[in-house]
C-alpha cells in the first residue's frame, strides 16, 4: 500500500484486519440467528427503515430472484448513498483528497479481490449460481468496505455502515428491502 | 524490422535501450490515465442509473475493478519510476476523447459496455506477448476481467433488447457512442505504434487493431439484433 501522509494509519490498519478475519459468504442461506435479525434491524433502523420483517433468502436463485425483483425499495439505497456523501465530505475536511483517495481506492481494490473470491467459494458450494451473481455478491461486498471505510475516516463510529459490515462478517448478504421485507441471504 | 529484447522485471528495464524504456512508460501512463478517467466518468456514475440493486451492485464489481486496474497500472508504473502525478488525468497527457461523450441513461451505459470493452479487450491482447513482462502479466491479469465487463455489456443487451422500446432506446444509444470509438485505436501513421512494434512491445498496427475491432463488433451487434452506424474509420 502506497504511503498515505496524513491518514490514520492504524484506523486502516484495524479495518484491513476485520476485512480480512470476517467470515464473508460463509453462512449464506442459513436460518437467520438472532443476531443476524438485532444487526439486520439496527442496519434498517439507523437508515429510517426500522420496523420491517426481517427475512431470508434461502438459495442464490432466490436471492437473485430479489435483486432483480420490481418490488425492491430504492429508499435504503438513496439513504445509504445520501450517507455516504455525507461522511466522504467530512472525511475530505480531515484529509488531503489525493491520499484519502488513494487510500480508499486501494483499500477497495484488496478487499475486492478478497471478497470475490469467497464469493466464489460460496457459490460453488451452494450451486445454481448464476455465473454473474459472484460478481454481484463481490460488488455489494466492497461497496460495503468502502462504505465502512468512509465512515471511520470520517470519525462516525456508529453509522449504519458498522452494523451493515456486521451482517458481511458473520457470513450474511443483506440484499436490501423488497416490500416490506428487509431480506437477509 | 523488430529488434530482439525480453526485459523480465523491472529492475531490468534500466538497461533496455531508451526508447524502449520511453515506450513502455508511455503505455503505463495511458493505462493508468484511462482506466482512472472511465471509471469515474462512465462506470461509476452509472451505478446511479442501473434499474435494480442487481445491476447496480454488478456495476459498482466493474467501476471497482477499472479503478483497480488503474491502481496496478500506476504501482506498475512507481516501480518504473514514473512519477504518480503524470499518471492521472489533468497534469499531462490527456484522456482519451472516447471518455467526452457524456453518460446520460443506463442504455447508453449498456452500449458502452459492449462496445467500448471490446475496444479494451484488443488493447489487451495485444499486450499479451509484451516482450516488457511486468506489462505482459498485468495485461493477463487484467483480462478476466475486461472480458467480464464485455459480457456484462452482452448481458444487460439481451436483457434490452427483449422490447420494442429498449431495443429501440439501445440502438440510439450505439448511434450516437460508436462514432467515438475507431479513434480508440490512434493514427494509421502512429510513430508511437512502429515503435512498439520494433520493440515487440505491441504487435498489431492501428489499422489492423481498427479493422479486427469493426468486424468483432458488427458481429457482437448483430447478435442482438442492432446494427452500426457508418463512420469514417481512418484517423
Amino acid at each position: 500500500m502506497s504511503d498515505v501522509i496524513g491518514l490514520p494509519a492504524a484506523t486502516l490498519a484495524r479495518l484491513k484486519a476485520e476485512l480480512r478475519a470476517a467470515s464473508w459468504f460463509a453462512a449464506l442461506g442459513e436460518p437467520l440467528t438472532g443476531g443476524d435479525r438485532t444487526d439486520a434491524a439496527a442496519y434498517a433502523g439507523a437508515l429510517g427503515l426500522g420496523g420491517l420483517t426481517i427475512d431470508l433468502a434461502k438459495d442464490w436463485p432466490e436471492a437473485e430472484r430479489l435483486l432483480k425483483s420490481s418490488d425492491w425499495s430504492s429508499h435504503l439505497w438513496d439513504r445509504e448513498e445520501a450517507l455516504r456523501r455525507d461522511l466522504l465530505q467530512r472525511a475530505e475536511a480531515h484529509y488531503p483528497e489525493r491520499a484519502l483517495w488513494t487510500a480508499l481506492t486501494e483499500l477497495t481494490t484488496e478487499a475486492g479481490d478478497l471478497v470475490h473470491g469467497k464469493a466464489a467459494t460460496a457459490a460453488s458450494r451452494m450451486g445454481n449460481a448464476a455465473k454473474a451473481s459472484i460478481h454481484v455478491a463481490a460488488g455489494a461486498a466492497s461497496q460495503a468496505v468502502y462504505q465502512l471505510a468512509v465512515a471511520r475516516l470520517a470519525g462516525d463510529a456508529a453509522s449504519p455502515f458498522e452494523s451493515k459490515f456486521r451482517l458481511f462478517a458473520a457470513g450474511r448478504w443483506p440484499l436490501g428491502v423488497v416490500g416490506s421485507r428487509v431480506i437477509l441471504f | 524490422m523488430t529488434e530482439s529484447i525480453t526485459v523480465k522485471t523491472v529492475e531490468e528495464l534500466k538497461d533496455a535501450p531508451e526508447e524502449y524504456r520511453e515506450a513502455v512508460a508511455k503505455l503505463v501512463i495511458s493505462h493508468a490515465i484511462n482506466e482512472l478517467y472511465g471509471a469515474q466518468v462512465f462506470d461509476e456514475p452509472a451505478i446511479a442509473y442501473a434499474p435494480t440493486p442487481y445491476a447496480k451492485w454488478l456495476t459498482c464489481r466493474v467501476a471497482m475493478e477499472e479503478y483497480g486496474h488503474h491502481v496496478r497500472f500506476r504501482q506498475l508504473g512507481v516501480q518504473m519510476g514514473i512519477p504518480e502525478e503524470r499518471m492521472v488525468p489533468g497534469t499531462g497527457k490527456k484522456p482519451l476523447s472516447i471518455f467526452e461523450f457524456p453518460l446520460k441513461t443506463w442504455e447508453e451505459f449498456v452500449a458502452i459496455k459492449l462496445l467500448a470493452d471490446l475496444a479494451e479487450i484488443l488493447q489487451v491482447e495485444d499486450l499479451l506477448h509484451c516482450t516488457f513482462h511486468p506489462l505482459r502479466n498485468l495485461a493477463r491479469a487484467t483480462m478476466p476481467e475486461e472480458r467480464f465487463h464485455a459480457q456484462f455489456g452482452e448481458d444487460f443487451t439481451a436483457e434490452l433488447v427483449k422490447t420494442p422500446q429498449g431495443k429501440e432506446t439501445l440502438q440510439a444509444a450505439v448511434n450516437e457512442y460508436f462514432p467515438y470509438l475507431p479513434s480508440f485505436f490512434g493514427g494509421s501513421k502512429s510513430r508511437n505504434n512502429e515503435i512498439f512494434r520494433k520493440w515487440n512491445i505491441k504487435q498489431r498496427t492501428n489499422d489492423e487493431m481498427r479493422a479486427d475491432f469493426m468486424t468483432r463488433a458488427t458481429e457482437v451487434a448483430s447478435k442482438y439484433g442492432l446494427t452500426l452506424p457508418e463512420v469514417r474509420q481512418a484517423a
